[in-house]
C-alpha cells in the first residue's frame, strides 16, 4: 500500500463525438491484488451530466454522494438544470476546499451542454485541477494505457454508434494492461437529444 | 477562500505514516516570460500540463485574466494557480466596484504576496504578474513563499532557464511593441523546445495602456499534430455487450419535470 | 401601552404587526421615487438625484450600483442602508457564487439574497431593519430580464414596472396605463423619464436624474480582447448628455 489512488483500482475515459459524448469506467473494486467486486460502477448520473470517480473507493462514494446534494440543491434553488461546465466547476471547488487534506479521486464531467449543444468532457486532478478538452480525458489507474490507446483510436466527429466502439476498445485494451482495472465494463452515449445509451461491456474476468 | 477544510488532514496524514505516498497533481511545470516594451508590458507562456512525466493537457491556458488591464502567467502547481488567480480577480473586480477605479497592478501583487506568504509555500502558485495602471505599466514576479521580485523582463518556471538565456541575450531597452511580441514567443519558443515540462504551443497577451488587453491563444503553433496517416475504425458491433444490464433513457430536464409557479410573496 | 410593540423589533404586536418594519416602509416612502421598467430587450432603471444645496458637488454621487455585470440596482429610502446592502450583495455574488460556479449569479439569486440580507434584521436582535426598498434589474441566460423590488420585511416582488418610494403609487398608475408587451428598451427609457416628471419639482436635466439599463452586452466595456465565450456587461450608466438628449426630444 503506498498510494490510496491505487489501492482499490479502477479507470475511467471520457470521449467526444459528433453531438455527442460517451463516458466509460471499469467494474472492478479490489483490495489491492485480491478483487472484491466486479459490479462497482464508477460513473453517477446528475441530471444530463455523467461524472465518473476514480480512486479511493471510500472517497468515490463520499464525493459522489456529496455531489448528488449539491447538484440536487442547486436545481431545486435556480429552477433550472445544471449544465456540464457549470457541474464541472462545482467538482473543482470542491476538490479544492480540501486542499491540504484532500479526496483521493481522479473525476471525470460528461456531458452536453443544453442551451448551445455543444458536448463537454473535463477531467480533473485530486484536488481541482480541470483539463477541459476538445477530444478525450482519462483517469484512473490505467491513465497512461488509456491515454495511449486513446491518442491512437480517437478520431474527430464520430457517429454515437463510432464513438460506442471507439471508446469501449480504447477502455477494453487499456485495461488489458492494467491489473488493477477490468472486470466487466460500463458505458454510457449521450446525445444531443437526450437519448442515453448505456452498455455494459463483456470483458475479460482476470 | 471560504476557509479550507482540514477535515481528512489526520486520516491522510496517518495513511502516510503507514507509508502511502500524497496523491500526484498536476504541475504546470513551465516556462513563463514577462516583458516590458515602450507603451506596455507582455505576458507569455507554453501550454503544457504535467503529472509527472505523464502530459495531462496538451494546450492549458497559463494567462490568467486578474482584471482587464492585469494579467498574469502562472508556474506550479496547476489548481493553486487557477484558484488563486481567481480568487484574486473577484477580489480586485469588488475593489474596483467600490473605489470607482481600475485596480493598481501592485494592488493585486500585495495581496496575492499577502494570500501566499500565508500559505507559506504550500500553495504552490508561482507568477508572473503584469498590467497597466494610473501609474504606469508594471512587471513582477511572485514566489509561492511570497517573495516578489521586479524587472524589465522575468521568467519563471522549469524552463525559465531556457527562456533567460533568450532574455538575456536578445533584450534591450525600448522595445517596440512587436520585438518585445517576438522576443517573448521566441524565449518561451526554448522552454517548449528544451524543457521537458513545457511544451505545445504558445499563448501571449498584450496588455497596453489606453487599450484594451488583447489575449492572443495559440500565438504560435510549432507542435501541430499531423494528419494521422490511417484510421483505426471498429466495425460498429465489434465490441460485445451484455443486453441485460444495457438500456437505452432520456434525460429529464429539469424544466420538464412538475414544477410549481415561482413562490412569490403577495403584494400588499 | 399600545406602543410598547413599536420597540421591540421582533415582537409582534396584538394584531399580528411588526411595527418596526412598518416604520421601515415610512422611511421608505418619504425616500425619492425610483421607477424600473422591463422591456422587450432590456430593463431601465431610474431615480432622481436629489440634492439639498447648490454647492453639494453632484458628480460624484452615484445612486444606482452595479453587483455584477449584469445586475444592477437602485433604492428609495436610506442612502448608507443601500450601500452597506450592495456591498453585501457584491460580495455574495463572488464568495457564494462566482467562486464556486465560476459564473455570475442569475438576478433572482441574486435578489433571494439580498432578501435573505434584509430578512435577517426583521428577526435580529440587536440590529434595526433596512431603511430601503430596492429595485433590482438584471439578465441571465436561463429568465432573460428580470426586474424586482425587495421591501425592508424581506418580501420580493417580480415586477414588469413598478416604482417605490414617495411618488411611486401615483406612479404606479402611470405605469399601468403605459405599460405594454411590445415595449423597447428606448421606451422604457422614454417612459421612465415620463413617470418621474410626475415626481420632479422643478426641472429635469441630465444631472438630476440617473438612469441604469441592462440592455444588449456591451462588448466595448470589458476592456480586453481575444478571449472566447466572453461578453461585455450588460449594466450600463446613462452619461448625463445621454439622458439630456433624451429629455430635449421628450
Amino acid at each position: 500500500m503506498s498510494n490510496p489512488s491505487e489501492i482499490n483500482g479502477g479507470s475511467a475515459v471520457a470521449m467526444i463525438g459528433k453531438d455527442c459524448v460517451a463516458i466509460a469506467c471499469d467494474l472492478r473494486l479490489g483490495l489491492q491484488s485480491v478483487t472484491v467486486s466486479g459490479d462497482f460502477e464508477k460513473i453517477f448520473q446528475y441530471g444530463g451530466n455523467f461524472v465518473a470517480f476514480t480512486g479511493l473507493a471510500t472517497d468515490v462514494q463520499t464525493v459522489s454522494t456529496e455531489l448528488r446534494q449539491k447538484h440536487a440543491l442547486y436545481e431545486m434553488v435556480e429552477e433550472r438544470s445544471m449544465e456540464p461546465n457549470t457541474a464541472a466547476h462545482l467538482v473543482s471547488s470542491m476538490l479544492y476546499s480540501r486542499r491540504f487534506a484532500p479526496w483521493f479521486v481522479g473525476p471525470l464531467v460528461a456531458g452536453i451542454n443544453s442551451t448551445t449543444g455543444e458536448p463537454y468532457v473535463c477531467s480533473f486532478d485530486s484536488i481541482g485541477s480541470m483539463d477541459v478538452s476538445h477530444d478525450f480525458v482519462v483517469t484512473g489507474t490505467a491513465t497512461n494505457q488509456l491515454y495511449g490507446m486513446a491518442e491512437s483510436l480517437y478520431e474527430k466527429d464520430m457517429s454515437p454508434e463510432q464513438l460506442f466502439e471507439t471508446i469501449s476498445q480504447t477502455l477494453l485494451c487499456a485495461a488489458d494492461r492494467d491489473a488493477i482495472t477490468g472486470s466487466g465494463g460500463l458505458v454510457y452515449v449521450i446525445e444531443k437529444n437526450g437519448k442515453v445509451t448505456k452498455k455494459l461491456l463483456k470483458s475479460r474476468q482476470d | 477562500m471560504a476557509g479550507l477544510s482540514f477535515d481528512n488532514y489526520r486520516r491522510n496524514k496517518s495513511l502516510e505514516a503507514s507509508g502511502v505516498l500524497p496523491p500526484k497533481t498536476t504541475s504546470t511545470g513551465t516556462t513563463i516570460v514577462g516583458c516590458k516594451f515602450n507603451g506596455g508590458v507582455i505576458l507569455s507562456a507554453d501550454t503544457r500540463a504535467t503529472a509527472g512525466m505523464v502530459v495531462a493537457d496538451k494546450n492549458c491556458l497559463k494567462l490568467h485574466r486578474l482584471a482587464p488591464n492585469i494579467w498574469c502567467a502562472g508556474a506550479g502547481t496547476a489548481s493553486d494557480n487557477d484558484k488563486v488567480t481567481e480568487l484574486e480577480s473577484s477580489q480586485l473586480e469588488i475593489h474596483s466596484q467600490w473605489t470607482g477605479r481600475a485596480p493598481r497592478v501592485v494592488t493585486a501583487l500585495t495581496h496575492l504576496k499577502q494570500h501566499l506568504f500565508k500559505y507559506q509555500g504550500h500553495v504552490g502558485a508561482y507568477l508572473i504578474i503584469a498590467g497597466v495602471d494610473v501609474t504606469g505599466s508594471h512587471l513582477f514576479s511572485l514566489h509561492a513563499h511570497g517573495s516578489t521580485d521586479v524587472g524589465p523582463y522575468l521568467a519563471l518556471g522549469s524552463g525559465s532557464m531556457a527562456a533567460l538565456s533568450v532574455l538575456e541575450s536578445k533584450w534591450k531597452e525600448d522595445l517596440t511593441k512587436e520585438e518585445a511580441m517576438e522576443l517573448c514567443s521566441e524565449a518561451i519558443m526554448a522552454g517548449v523546445f528544451n524543457d521537458l515540462a513545457s511544451g505545445s504551443n504558445v499563448d501571449l497577451c498584450v496588455i497596453e495602456k489606453g487599450k484594451p488587453s488583447r489575449l492572443h491563444r495559440g500565438y504560435k503553433q510549432p507542435n501541430q499534430r499531423l494528419q494521422k496517416q490511417r484510421n483505426y475504425n471498429f466495425d460498429i458491433g465489434t465490441t460485445s455487450y451484455f443486453e441485460a444490464g444495457s438500456e437505452v433513457f432520456y434525460i429529464s430536464k429539469q424544466s420538464d419535470l412538475e414544477t410549481s409557479a415561482m413562490e412569490v410573496d403577495q403584494v400588499s | 401601552m399600545a406602543d410598547r410593540y413599536s420597540f421591540s423589533l421582533t415582537t409582534f404586536s396584538p394584531n399580528g404587526k411588526l411595527i418596526q418594519i412598518e416604520y421601515a416602509l415610512q422611511a421608505v416612502n418619504a425616500g425619492v421615487t425610483s421607477v424600473g421598467i422591463k422591456a422587450q430587450n432590456g430593463v431601465v432603471l431610474a431615480t432622481e438625484k436629489k440634492v439639498m444645496s447648490q454647492l453639494v458637488d453632484g458628480d460624484s454621487l452615484t445612486k444606482i450600483s452595479q453587483i455584477t455585470p449584469d445586475v444592477g440596482m437602485v433604492y428609495s429610502g436610506m442612502g448608507p442602508d443601500f450601500r452597506v446592502l450592495v456591498d453585501k450583495a457584491r460580495k455574495n455574488a463572488h464568495s457564494n457564487y462566482k467562486m464556486i460556479y465560476q459564473e455570475y449569479p442569475p438576478t433572482r439569486v441574486v435578489v433571494q439574497d439580498i432578501a435573505r440580507t434584509v430578512q435577517e434584521a426583521t428577526q435580529a436582535g440587536g440590529v434595526r431593519p433596512y431603511g430601503v426598498s430596492l429595485l433590482v434589474a438584471g439578465y441571465d441566460d436561463n429568465h432573460k430580464f428580470g426586474l424586482y423590488q425587495i421591501d425592508p420585511s424581506g418580501s420580493y416582488y417580480p415586477w414588469k414596472a413598478t416604482a417605490i418610494g414617495k411618488g411611486s403609487s401615483s406612479a404606479k398608475t402611470f405605469l399601468e396605463k403605459r405599460w405594454n408587451e411590445e415595449l423597447e428598451l428606448e421606451d422604457a427609457i422614454h417612459i421612465t423619464l415620463l413617470t418621474l416628471k410626475e415626481s420632479i419639482e422643478g426641472e429635469m436635466t441630465g444631472d438630476n436624474v440617473e438612469i441604469c439599463v441592462v440592455g444588449l452586452p456591451n462588448d466595448d466595456m470589458l476592456g480586453f480582447e481575444g478571449v472566447p465565450n466572453v461578453q461585455g456587461p450588460r449594466f450600463r450608466t446613462l452619461s448625463s448628455q445621454e439622458i439630456q438628449d433624451r429629455l430635449d426630444s421628450l
